[in-house]
């Protein structure tokens, strides 16, 4: 068995996920797109071992081979992140000591922080109480909290739906140096063009895997077609990068 | 939960922590001192020194065991209230509200009733521990965690009312004797006269469960912002959970078990720090038990003032209204 950085065998969410078995090789970055209601916050939170029943036989869920199960869960805590696609911070808490909260597993306080804090261009807000925050700021603090974590497999639910474009583009850029670094992320996703350009693409439909693979392949005219009930075609648009 | 930490005055938390133990060290020496034979600092280093026997007498026999009961009840009681406010994701919820008191007063009320209690010493503590665990879990069947403060406070209600027809049918039972009832009342009320080093005794495993409770605060901060988050960043949630609400039952039903139901401790000291050093459970589990000590002794010192007014009687008078200000608050 090769060492896939996250492997699925045969993960059932009663009501939410049919039968679903992948494998993701370490080093890319992952689209997880369907439409609404489709299993995407399901299977990261399964993937994170983060629902009741994972580990059991149906639930075989693996990160670079080793059942989830298995994993104490302090372990669990270095080697996978996972972000909530809507963070509600009910306490006041200042941004940079909910950053420092990634380092729990390690036990340790500060290393990484600062360079997480300026990686989400959130420096200028470190001493803000979260609770008073914007929604793209709370996402930004939530994905740095998981940067701090230093863990390989990062699993995130639409982080970029409340993001401006530039600080979309800047989490863009730092899925890319994580992957390049031998990370793994997975995330969701409502934006098919830019599902486009990443390296792998899950697809869903009603709680079953419908394709993975490489974009061109998963996302062809006729399957967005019968997915999601939308015509699609390729040509020159409007394309935003980071200068 | 709304109530939350606003804005926090004190950013240094060492600062904080010296402030609590000042208060502590000034409220206790004026309780060792002031009392119907006033002391001065002479006689209060002679007494503890045993080189003035009289002085000795009353500082070993009667100030030192009140300041230490104080001292462990008002501890526990605040380290529990914190507690439970991370457990059930609502910063109303308190030992005293939610019932937990009245199920330690009602377990202790049956074994001083059923004369059992003059067994041994530790029949008192167990049985409280064991009507604090029926009255936590009781709490949590009505009120599952993150319930809406009505429902949580709804729960307690419930809880109080039917603890407290356990309380009054002791009470009211034609076989418990017209000194036993006396001393019962006289118990429930809660308060700290003639408690003696047994009673310290009794309530030291607070002590070994306080130290317990001290590393917990990194973890309780990961609770507080989101249990599912906190699993994702490595912390054994379910197994955190059952601490924390075994660690506050204990604490509760140990501080009843000396000193009577003493209402409103674990909300208002844990609100207090709160609003003075904001929300981070690492500071505030150290300064919670400091503080909820002092205030506990600050109490007492009052109702000494006040013509003997009894320590019960004066933390619902401060509390009752600060409670209701609380309210007040949350709905804003």
């Amino acid at each position: 068995m090769s060492r896939a950085a996250l492997s699925l065998r045969e993960v059932t969410v009663p009501g939410r996920l049919h039968p679903v078995s992948m494998e993701l090789p370490p080093g890319l970055v992952v689209g997880l797109v369907g439409p609404n209601g489709s299993g995407k916050s399901t299977l990261l939170a399964v993937s994170a071992g983060l629902l009741p029943g994972v580990g059991r036989e149906q639930n075989d869920v693996r990160w670079n081979g080793q059942a989830v199960a298995t994993i104490p869960a302090l372990d669990r805590g270095r080697r996978a992140s996972w972000t909530p696609a809507e963070a509600r911070f009910e306490f006041g808490f200042t941004v940079r000591s909910v950053v420092a909260q990634g380092r729990y597993a390690h036990g340790d306080d500060g290393a990484g922080v600062e360079e997480a804090l300026a990686r989400l261009d959130l420096v200028a807000l470190a001493e803000r109480p979260v609770n008073r925050l914007s929604g793209g700021e709370r996402q930004r603090v939530l994905l740095a909290r998981a940067l701090a974590t230093a863990a390989p497999l990062q699993l995130w639910d639409e982080p970029l739906a409340p993001l401006d474009p530039r600080h979309g583009l800047e989490v863009l850029s730092l899925a890319r140096s994580l992957s390049r670094a031998g990370g793994t992320v997975v995330f969701s996703l409502h934006d098919l063009r830019l599902a486009q350009e990443l390296d792998f693409v899950v697809l869903l439909e009603g709680g079953r895997l419908r394709a993975a693979g490489a974009p061109a392949e998963v996302l062809t005219p006729k399957r967005v077609r019968a997915v999601f009930g939308v015509e699609s075609c390729l040509r020159p648009s409007l394309c935003l990068s980071l200068p | 939960m709304r109530a939350f930490g606003k804005t926090r005055f004190i950013r240094h938390s060492g600062l904080a922590l010296v402030l609590a133990g000042v208060a502590l060290l000034v409220f206790a020496l004026a309780s060792l001192t002031w009392g119907d034979v006033r002391l001065g600092p002479g006689q209060l280093v002679d007494g503890l020194l045993g080189c003035d026997e009289f002085a000795a007498t009353i500082l070993w026999q009667i100030r030192l065991p009140r300041l230490l009961t104080g001292m462990l009840v008002g501890a526990a009681l605040s380290g529990s209230g914190l507690v439970m406010q991370v457990y059930f994701n609502n910063s109303l919820a308190s030992p005293g509200l939610l019932g937990v008191s009245a199920g330690s007063a009602a377990g202790a009320v049956v074994a001083i009733g059923s004369g059992l209690a003059t067994f041994t010493l530790l029949t008192v503590p167990i049985f409280a521990i064991a009507g604090a665990l029926a009255a936590t879990f009781g709490v949590i069947l009505l009120a599952r965690r993150g319930a809406s403060t009505e429902r949580l406070l709804l729960a307690g209600v419930a809880i109080n009312a039917l603890l407290g027809a356990v309380t009054s049918y002791v009470l009211s039972a034609p076989t418990v004797s017209y000194e036993r009832n006396a001393q019962l009342v006289f118990w429930l009320i809660g308060g700290l006269e003639d408690r003696t080093w047994e009673h310290i005794w009794m309530a030291a495993p607070i002590v070994p469960a306080v130290l317990l409770l001290l590393p917990m605060g990194r973890s309780m901060d990961l609770l507080s912002l989101g249990a599912t988050e906190a699993q994702s960043l490595g912390v054994d949630v379910p197994r955190l959970r059952r601490n924390l609400l075994g660690l506050s039952t204990i604490l509760t039903a140990l501080a009843t078990a000396v000193a009577g139901t003493v209402g409103f401790v674990g909300l208002i000291v844990p609100h207090i720090l709160r609003l003075l050093v904001g929300s981070e459970h690492r500071r505030l589990v150290p300064l919670s038990l400091i503080g909820g000590a002092a205030f506990v002794v600050g109490c007492d010192l009052l109702g000494r003032c006040a013509g003997g007014a009894r320590l019960g009687v004066v933390t619902s008078l401060v509390g009752a209204p600060f409670f209701l200000w609380l309210l007040r608050r949350a709905e804003r």
